[in-house]
């Protein structure tokens, strides 16, 4: 444990770190671009300059390059320091337009805050400004490369840490350009991150340009519902738009970053032909107006088949909170059938890997990345849940060895991000040789059958389960005798169903009568239901999910439910009648609706508090479900 | 004058194979491995005094204790043959005429560092140099001089001739390797330095042409007759000067250390030119700040000439006359650098532009006294960048600054150019 002095603070500070983190970590924030905690130091931009008054090394440094040591006494105020960091700001400034009032990433620009931290003021450069050609990056990342400062961040992020190929750095001296040999889309399922690393505005959100600043947005803690990783996400919307999702940093799931698929998954979100309106056979009508009418063809369904021919549906994509309405909608009702899930195979799957896992064996992304050997058995990450195909990038840039259990090999010429060694059973995987090996196994029978044994062993293992809930349905399908949709109908017995997130194909059997599809996205169900009852999206409702490896992390609401403004009409907006709820708002989340419902048919009186106060066994591990190795309640922003 | 490495090439074409060996090539190779062990020949070199003959004037033996000697895996040595330097040219004399001395010193420097794999880095350009080495080394393998177990010892070696894409910055020994490897010719961070993870993170040695070419005399002649070559007690063997400007010879001699500037201007050059009268030279390439009248008996050595607050650099003498505007001079001299930095840290890639527009602005009598500040501002400030290119590009604008003030003075004053460029 180094100590060294900063600005007269004594501190110790682990092995290892450098002067710039050691200062940061007592909350002096030292200039600086080329630097990122991810992606370590580069030394480019020169900054970061501290002047080291007494110790091993002398006079004006590099806080980034350099390793505290004992006996260090570090200066960031001294005049000399603060004259090379305003030397390195006016040189930045020579070329870097002044369009901070039409760049996008005005006010969320470290460069802005730098340059102003740094005290350059005055131009006295009165020559040209260097421009570029921009290119077309794709129809997510818009590029804009006269406002580069060359910080190399992009480059080393695409390329060495994401192992993208098709972008790169190209020229020399004033005219280092970054981007592609030639225009056309990012390759790279992270490229997303360009946009989040880069510290001013060369690389921004095409779905946010020019339609909010940082302070404008509506933002929360979220977390990203599209694979199991549970990956910590920052989405930001405005007037009931989602307009971007970012990596919100959290260092044993997603690190920095998250891949592309969720950041831009804002889409849906936005749809137009989302359901927004309770309808019943197609009437528009209020939701009490379509819950009593779910009662009474309930009454009637029941009077008809008997209320075991009902089966109450749901999905591994369904909170936590409305997967345990669901089941308490079951009892209600009486309900034959609870299911979470349509695939018997996988169900079954999901059920033996979250019966395998503990507090100990569990891997968090975390442990993959800092993992010496890693078993592929039955999955393929990059496509199943990119994140934890980068996650075994870093740890394999790190010396580890991969390992895929396969007959031939599985290769995407496109992005290979890791050196696989293909082998045809478990057992040439040389466990015993490493310290920290880690399996990474698809949730499926061959996957499950491999794993088995060597779990046994007490190897770390991280299932890719298929929705971002999966872990958390599965645990409920035990508890409460929930079956898979598949098996269910197999029993044939099955008349009518309540549709709660469903994910189920549009060929059910013909004699099925789906009384109600609750959801926010326009599934076939919707299509099909007598009764539609629109609910929030993730974005727009508090809640929790459980990732792969049992963490129940909790999600804000970012925004109000309602159409975004964008769009609407001038009947619709501006509003000409005083109401409560935006047009096209009035929906509640899927838990809330059910509770509703279930005290319609006379179930328990479960408002929020009550239905909060289960939720306290969530809280600490291993409390009554024994699974949920941590729950993370108030996330950090 | 001794002379060593151009001894046998006043012919002015290039010496064969046959040639050299008739003249005692390769004896050195065959009595260091018949006779000496490594560290020896290590030893030798540390004994002779020879200094890096690239610029910077490191002790080469030195360099080479750096290299770890007992660790497993393989080691290179890269002869760095880019001479990218303005106004320099010796490397490209040597290895245009004698070729089969720089395969002998990589030889000897191989035995002497355990190193079976070197390579010879050229400058983009110098086609003939490339394709003389690729002869010699051919020649040399014909006769046993390199390939496996190199004259029944159990020392084996294989040179390569790889031949730069082109960049100044390829000059710099770890931008160097990064360019080997396929890489963008960027320095690397220092420390690791390339003794301990150089070329594929394996220790390496990367000496210049001329450092390596020394070799074979220092152990046939042995250190102390090879130190003695020098001119004064301090400097230590001959040094190639190749000189471009104002003078009446330009040419590149070998002459020996601690000559002084005056002898040399004087003597093999012939004085200069008629009409001329000397103002000032770059003593050692581009990035070496200006030496003067003043300076004429100052020993060309490394710690003199660094002493007269210059550098003796590559020895690459450039020499201007009374008509000479040494604000044009440093402001084409700038340009070079401008567009030969890598753009990988700031000041370097934003700075050097800053310096030649301020440069051009009093060339062309827009000059305020602002403009000279900000050069001042520059020499120190350009001193933080992440290698030596920019400290380099600075020392003629430093010379500027400390030898030629009147002069920047007179330009901003009269708002022209007094030599009416």
């Amino acid at each position: 444990m180094p100590k060294i002095i900063i600005d007269s603070i004594p501190i110790d500070v682990p092995q290892g770190t450098n002067v710039l983190e050691a200062a940061r970590s007592i909350g002096i924030t030292i200039p600086h671009f080329c630097w990122h905690p991810a992606l370590g130091k580069a030394g480019a931009c020169r900054a970061c300059a501290v002047k080291m008054l007494d110790g091993p090394i002398r006079g004006i440094q590099m806080s980034c390059m350099l390793p505290a040591q004992d006996g260090m006494v570090v200066s960031t105020t001294d005049d000399e320091a603060v004259a090379m960091r305003r030397a390195v700001i006016e040189w930045l400034m020579i070329n870097h337009p002044h369009d901070c009032p039409v760049c996008d990433e005005g006010g969320e620009c470290q460069l802005q805050d730098f340059t102003i931290a740094g005290g350059h003021g005055i131009r006295r450069f009165d020559g040209l400004k260097r421009t570029h050609v921009n290119q077309y990056l794709g129809d997510c990342i818009e590029h804009e490369m006269n406002r580069c400062i060359q910080c190399y961040r992009c480059v080393r992020f695409y390329q060495e840490y994401a192992g993208g190929t098709d972008f790169g750095v190209m020229g020399r001296s004033g005219m280092v350009y970054f981007g592609r040999q030639q225009d056309g889309p990012l390759e790279s399922p992270f490229s997303g991150n360009l946009a989040e690393i880069c510290p001013t505005g060369v690389f921004t959100v095409k779905t946010a340009r020019f339609r909010a600043r940082y302070w404008d947005y509506d933002m929360a803690p979220s977390i990203c519902p599209g694979c199991s990783l549970g990956c910590n996400t920052v989405p930001m919307a405005r007037y009931r738009e989602l307009l971007k999702v970012t990596a919100r940093r959290n260092d044993a799931v997603n690190g920095w970053f998250i891949c592309d698929r969720g950041r831009f998954s804002n889409t849906p979100v936005n749809a137009a032909n989302r359901p927004r309106q309770p309808q019943i056979d197609g009437e528009a009508v209020s939701m009490e107006a379509a819950l009593n009418a779910l009662r009474e063809r309930l009454t009637d369904f029941t009077a008809r088949h008997g209320s075991s021919a009902l089966a109450i549906v749901g999905s591994p994509r369904m909170s936590q909170e409305a997967a345990i309405m669901a089941a308490r909608l079951r009892d209600v009702t009486g309900a034959g059938y609870l299911c979470y899930s349509y695939d018997p195979e996988t169900a079954q799957a999901t059920a033996e890997a979250v019966a395998l896992l503990n507090k100990d064996n569990a891997a968090s992304q975390e442990n993959v990345r800092q993992a010496d050997l890693i078993a592929l058995l039955a999955c393929d990450p990059l496509n199943e849940a990119p994140m934890m195909a980068l996650a075994i990038r870093q740890a394999w840039r790190n010396g580890a060895k991969v390992y895929h259990v396969a007959e031939k090999p599985v290769c995407n010429a496109l992005h290979q991000l890791y050196e696989t060694v293909y082998v045809s059973s478990i057992g040439e995987i040389p466990f015993k040789e490493a310290h920290a090996p880690v399996l990474v196994c698809g949730t499926n029978r061959k996957g499950l059958d491999l794993v088995r044994p060597v779990m046994n062993e007490g190897i770390k293992t991280a299932f890719i389960m298929d929705g971002p809930n999966s872990f958390g349905t599965s645990l409920l399908a035990r508890e409460l005798g929930a079956v898979s949709f598949g098996e269910a109908l197999t029993s044939g017995k099955i008349k009518g169903i309540i549709a709660l997130e469903a994910d189920l194909p549009s060929d059910l059997p013909p004699e099925l009568s789906v009384l109600a599809a609750a959801d926010w996205l326009r599934t076939p169900l919707i299509e099909l239901a007598g009764i539609v009852l629109p609910v929030t999206s993730w974005v727009e409702m508090d809640g929790i999910f459980i990732n792969n490896e049992g963490r129940a992390q909790s999600f804000k609401q970012v925004m109000k439910s309602g159409l975004p403004i964008k769009g609407l009409t001038p009947e619709q907006h501006p509003p000409r009648i005083h109401r409560h709820d935006p047009p096209g708002g009035d929906m509640p989340p899927s838990w809330k609706m059910v509770s509703a419902l279930v005290q319609l048919l006379g179930g328990n009186q479960d408002d929020d508090t009550s239905f909060r106060d289960q939720w306290r066994e969530f809280e600490t591990p291993d409390a009554a479900h024994n699974r949920i190795m941590s729950y993370e309640r108030n996330p950090k922003q | 004058m001794e002379q060593i490495l151009l001894k046998h090439t006043h012919t002015g074409q290039c010496l064969s194979f046959d040639e050299y060996r008739s003249v005692g090539g390769f004896d050195a190779l065959a009595t260091a491995l018949r006779e000496m062990t490594p560290v020896e020949v290590q030893q030798q070199v540390i004994d002779s005094g020879l200094r890096g003959r690239g610029g910077a004037g490191f002790p080469t033996g030195k360099k080479w204790s750096f290299v770890p000697r007992d660790l497993p895996g393989p080691r290179y040595l890269i002869c760095n043959s880019d001479e990218m330097e303005p106004g320099t040219y010796k490397d490209r004399v040597l290895l245009e005429r004698n070729p089969h001395i720089l395969v002998e010193g990589m030889a000897l420097a191989c035995y002497a560092l355990g190193v079976h794999h070197a390579f010879i880095f050229v400058r983009h350009g110098y086609e003939q140099a490339a394709i003389n080495l690729r002869a010699a080394i051919a020649a040399a393998h014909r006769s046993g001089f390199l390939g496996d177990n190199i004259l029944g010892s159990d020392f084996s070696l294989e040179l390569d001739v790889h031949q730069s894409a082109g960049r100044y910055i390829c000059g710099e020994e770890t931008a160097l390797i990064n360019a080997l490897e396929g890489k963008r010719a960027n320095p690397r961070v220092k420390p690791p330095f390339p003794a301990i993870k150089g070329l594929w993170e394996q220790p390496t040695v990367v000496n210049n042409v001329e450092t390596l070419a020394n070799i074979p005399a220092i152990i046939t002649g042995g250190p102390l007759w090879w130190k003695g070559t020098a001119a004064t007690p301090e400097a230590a063997g001959t040094k190639l000067f190749c000189v471009s400007g104002h003078v009446a010879n330009t040419e590149c001699f070998e002459l020996p250390l601690g000559i002084t500037l005056g002898e040399i201007i004087d003597g093999p050059c012939g004085g200069m030119r008629p009409g001329s009268s000397f103002k000032a030279c770059i003593p050692g390439g581009a990035s070496t700040p200006y030496m003067t009248g003043a300076h004429r008996d100052v020993p060309m050595d490394f710690d003199p000439v660094a002493k007269a607050g210059s550098r003796l650099g590559t020895g690459g003498i450039i020499v201007f006359d009374h008509t000479t505007c040494m604000v044009a001079a440093t402001l084409n001299l700038t340009r070079f650098y401008v567009r030969e930095s890598c753009g990988w840290c700031t000041p370097c890639r934003e700075g050097l532009p800053f310096v030649a527009h301020t440069l051009e602005r009093i060339e062309t009598g827009r000059g305020t006294d602002r403009d000279i500040e900000i050069l001042r501002e520059h020499v120190k400030m350009l001193n933080y960048a992440f290698c030596a290119l920019a400290p380099g590009a600075m020392g003629p604008v430093e010379g500027l600054l400390r030898l030629f003030g009147d002069e920047l003075e007179a330009h901003v004053s009269g708002k022209k150019c007094p030599f009416g460029k």
